[in-house]
C-alpha cells in the first residue's frame, strides 16, 4: 500500500469521498446493465469492484474519517487484512501547531504562556500524537510531557463523519437504520478523545484500580495543568514494542510484561466493566526491569450490565450446552433476529458459536501460550471464512450489538499485541465465570 | 481623561445598544463643556478610531514584553500579535461586533470601516518593519515593486481576520485560530522564494542571453 499524497483540506477530503461515492454508484450501474445482459452475473464481482475503489481512496485518507471506515470494515471484514492492518495507525493529519498557538492555547487554558508556568518548556513537539503533538517541559526538576490538541479536531471528526456515511452505507450494503447505530458508537468515541479532561478522569479511576497488578506502571497526572485541549503528565521512560524486542529480552522477562497486560484487561473488563478499548502498541511503554507502563486514556468503552453479561456468557462451557440459552444470548446480541428464518438463524449460530469457541481458547487452559502463530494465523482465516459466508452477506442488517465493535478490537489488539511479544500468560486467575454462569442459573434450570 | 473619554464612549454604546448621537449629547454624559471635550478628540469618529489605535498599542507592548517573543521568528511574531489582538478583542467583542455592523448601514461598500483608519496605519508601520525584518533574515523574498505591498497584504490578512472571528460561532474561537494559523502560513509561503522567482529568473536569463 502506498499512501502518495494525503489530501489535508476538508474540501479536498469532501472531493475525495464524493468520488468514491460516484465510484460506487459507477460499479452498481456497471453490475446492472452487465446484469441484464448477462442474468448470471452475482454480486460478488460489484463486491470486489466496491472493495477495491473504496480502498483505492482509503488509502489517500488520514484522520477520522480513516478510523471510522477501519473500524466498520474490521466489523464486516469488507477489506482485505492485509489493509486493515496498515489502517490500525490511523492519525489525525494536521500540521504542527506554531509556537505562539501554543501560547494562545495555554493562556485560553490557564490564562498563562506555557514558560511562566514550567521552568522549561520545549517549544519544539517532540512527537505527535494522534490529534494533537507532545511537547517536553521541566517542572518542580521534573520532566513532564505535555499533551496539546490541535484546535478544531472535533468539529473536523463530525464533518468527516457525515462525509462517510453515504459512502459506509453502500459499501456495507447495510440499511440507514442499521448503520447507524454502529457510527454513533465510533463517532460518540472519536469526540470523547478529544477531550482531555475526561481523559484525565478515566486515567485516574483505571489507575487508581489497577494500582495493585504487580509490573504495570501508570503516570502522574496534573490536574491544574489539564483542560479540555491540554494534558500534562510525568514523563515516562521506556521503549515502544518493536524497540523493546530489539534489545532482546528474555523469555521471563516477556512473560512478566505480558502478563501484567493480561491482568490489566482482565481486571478492566471483569471488574472495573469499563476498558481502555485501544490497545495498539504506540500506548504502552516497556520498560527495562519488565514492567509495563500505560499511556493514553483517551478511548475507555464502558460496558453495560446486560451487555456483558450476554457477550461473556459465550466463554461459560456449561452455559453453552444449552440451546434455550444460545439463543436467547443470540438474540439480545443482536447476532440473529426474529426477521431470519430457522435455518439462517442455525447456519449464523453455528458460525459465531464456531469464532467464540476459538476467540475463547486462552481462557480455557490455566495458562496460554500467544508465542503460538498457529493460533493467531487461525483467528485470521476463521474471520475471513465467516465475512465471505453468504447468509451473512445478504443480511442488510448489522449482526452484533454495537457495544461489541469496540470490545472485539479490545480483544483483537490485545491478543495481537501478547503474540508480537510472544508472551505465555497465566488466563486463569481470576474467576468471572461463576458470577456468568450464577447470572444464567435460573433460565437454566427453568428450561431443563 | 482620554482614558476616561474611550471607557464611556465604550459604556454608552454597550448600554444604549447605539452610538451617541452628536458630542454635545455625549459631553454632558461625561459632565464637561462640548467645547472643553474639543480639546482631546475633534469628533465621536475621532474616539473611535483611538480606541483601536490604543488598543493595538497595548498588545504589541504586551507581546513584545514576553521572553519568548524575541526568539521568534517573524512568521511567529505575527502569529503572536494577531493571536494577542483577537484575544483583546474578546472583551470587547460587543463592541467591536457593533461597529462592524453599523458600517454596512451607511455606505455599502467601504473599502475598510472608518473607525479602523489608525488602526490601519499604525498596523502597516509595524508589518513593515517585521517585513524588513524578515527579508533580513531571508525568510522571504525581497522582489522588486511587489516588496513594497507585502505590508499591504499583511493589513488585508488582519483584516480578514477580525472580520471571521466576528462571525466565528465555534467554543472559544477555536476556528479563528485555525484560521489565523492557516492565512499567516499561506500568506508567508506567498512572500517566501517560490518556484515563481527561479522560473522569472531563468526567464530574464534567456531573453538577455538569446
Amino acid at each position: 500500500m502506498e499512501q502518495n499524497s494525503i489530501p489535508s483540506s476538508k474540501v479536498e477530503r469532501a472531493m475525495r469521498f464524493v468520488k468514491t461515492g460516484a465510484q460506487i454508484g459507477g460499479n452498481y450501474i456497471k453490475h446492472y446493465s452487465k446484469k441484464m445482459v448477462d442474468p448470471s452475473l452475482s454480486k460478488e464481482e460489484l463486491h470486489e469492484d466496491n472493495a477495491t475503489d473504496v480502498y483505492n481512496a482509503l488509502s489517500e485518507l488520514k484522520g477520522s474519517a480513516l478510523k471510522v471506515a477501519q473500524m466498520l470494515s474490521m466489523e464486516k471484514n469488507i477489506l482485505p487484512r492485509q489493509y486493515t492492518n496498515k489502517f490500525q495507525m490511523a492519525q489525525y493529519n494536521a500540521p504542527p501547531l506554531s509556537g505562539p498557538l501554543i501560547v494562545q492555547t495555554f493562556i485560553k487554558s490557564f490564562g498563562k504562556a506555557p514558560q511562566e508556568i514550567f521552568e522549561q518548556f520545549n517549544m519544539k513537539a517532540c512527537n505527535a500524537a494522534s490529534i494533537g503533538q507532545v511537547h517536553e517541559a521541566v517542572l518542580n526538576r521534573k520532566k513532564i510531557a505535555i499533551k496539546i490538541q490541535y484546535p478544531g479536531v472535533a468539529e473536523s471528526i463530525k464533518s468527516d463523519l457525515r462525509m462517510v456515511k453515504p459512502i459506509a452505507f453502500r459499501l456495507l450494503d447495510m440499511n440507514e437504520k442499521e448503520l447507524e447505530k454502529y457510527i454513533k458508537e465510533v463517532e460518540g468515541k472519536l469526540l470523547e478523545e478529544t477531550d482531555y479532561e475526561l481523559e484525565y478522569k478515566r486515567s485516574i479511576e483505571i489507575s487508581e484500580a489497577c494500582a495493585h497488578i504487580p509490573n504495570l506502571i501508570f503516570t502522574k497526572y496534573y490536574k491544574e495543568y489539564t483542560s479540555k485541549r491540554v494534558l500534562t503528565m510525568d514523563w515516562m521512560e521506556g521503549l515502544h514494542l518493536d524497540d523493546y524486542l530489539k534489545t532482546n529480552p528474555s523469555q521471563e522477562e516477556k512473560n512478566r510484561i505480558g502478563q501484567a497486560m493480561w491482568d490489566f484487561y482482565d481486571i478492566q473488563v471483569h471488574e472495573l466493566k469499563s476498558v481502555h478499548a485501544d490497545p495498539h502498541p504506540g500506548n504502552f511503554l516497556m520498560q527495562e526491569n519488565g514492567k509495563l507502563g500505560v499511556i493514553d486514556f483517551g478511548c475507555v468503552k464502558e460496558i453495560p450490565e446486560d451487555f456483558y453479561y450476554n457477550y461473556f456468557a459465550l466463554l461459560v462451557n456449561e452455559l453453552l450446552e444449552e440451546p434455550g440459552i444460545v439463543k436467547k444470548i443470540m438474540t439480545q446480541q443482536e447476532i440473529i433476529n426474529a426477521n431470519d428464518t430457522k435455518e439462517v438463524q442455525q447456519i449464523i449460530t453455528d458460525a459465531f458459536l464456531k469464532m467464540t469457541k476459538l476467540l475463547a481458547t486462552p481462557f480455557v487452559e490455566p495458562s496460554f501460550d500467544f508465542g503460538n502463530n498457529e493460533y493467531i494465523d487461525k483467528i485470521y482465516a476463521l474471520g475471513e471464512e465467516v465475512s465471505k459466508m453468504d447468509e451473512l452477506k445478504k443480511s442488510k442488517e448489522g449482526r452484533g450489538s454495537q457495544h461489541a465493535l469496540y470490545i472485539n478490537r479490545t480483544y483483537f489488539g490485545l491478543y495481537s499485541i501478547l503474540n508480537v511479544l510472544q508472551a505465555k500468560v497465566n488466563t486463569g486467575e481470576r474467576d468471572w465465570k461463576t458470577a456468568l454462569f450464577n447470572y444464567h442459573k435460573p433460565q437454566l434450570s427453568a428450561v431443563s | 481623561m482620554k482614558d476616561q473619554i474611550i471607557s464611556t464612549y465604550i459604556k454608552q454604546c454597550l448600554e444604549t445598544g447605539k452610538v451617541p448621537s452628536n458630542v454635545y449629547a455625549f459631553a454632558k454624559e461625561l459632565g464637561m463643556e462640548e467645547k472643553d471635550f474639543y480639546t482631546y478628540f475633534s469628533s465621536l469618529e475621532a474616539v473611535e478610531m483611538a480606541i483601536f489605535q490604543y488598543w493595538f498599542e497595548q498588545v504589541r507592548e504586551q507581546t513584545e514584553k514576553s521572553e519568548i517573543y524575541a526568539s521568534y521568528s517573524a512568521r511567529e511574531k505575527i502569529l503572536a500579535i494577531y493571536f494577542a489582538w483577537i484575544e483583546a478583542l474578546k472583551g470587547n467583542r460587543s463592541f467591536v461586533k457593533m461597529l462592524f455592523d453599523r458600517k454596512q448601514e451607511h455606505f455599502p461598500m467601504p473599502k475598510f470601516p472608518n473607525f479602523l483608519k489608525l488602526l490601519r496605519h499604525d498596523f502597516i508601520e509595524w508589518a513593515n518593519s517585521i517585513t524588513n525584518q524578515a527579508i533580513g533574515s531571508k525568510e522571504i523574498e525581497d522582489r522588486k515593486f511587489l516588496s513594497e505591498k507585502y505590508k499591504d497584504g499583511l493589513w488585508m490578512n488582519f483584516f480578514f481576520v477580525m472580520n471571521f472571528w466576528l462571525k466565528d460561532d465555534s467554543p472559544n474561537f477555536e476556528k479563528t485560530d485555525v484560521a489565523i494559523e492557516k492565512s499567516v502560513n499561506l500568506a508567508f509561503d506567498l512572500m517566501g522564494k517560490s518556484p515563481l522567482d527561479s522560473l522569472f529568473d531563468f526567464g530574464k536569463f534567456m531573453f538577455q542571453n538569446k
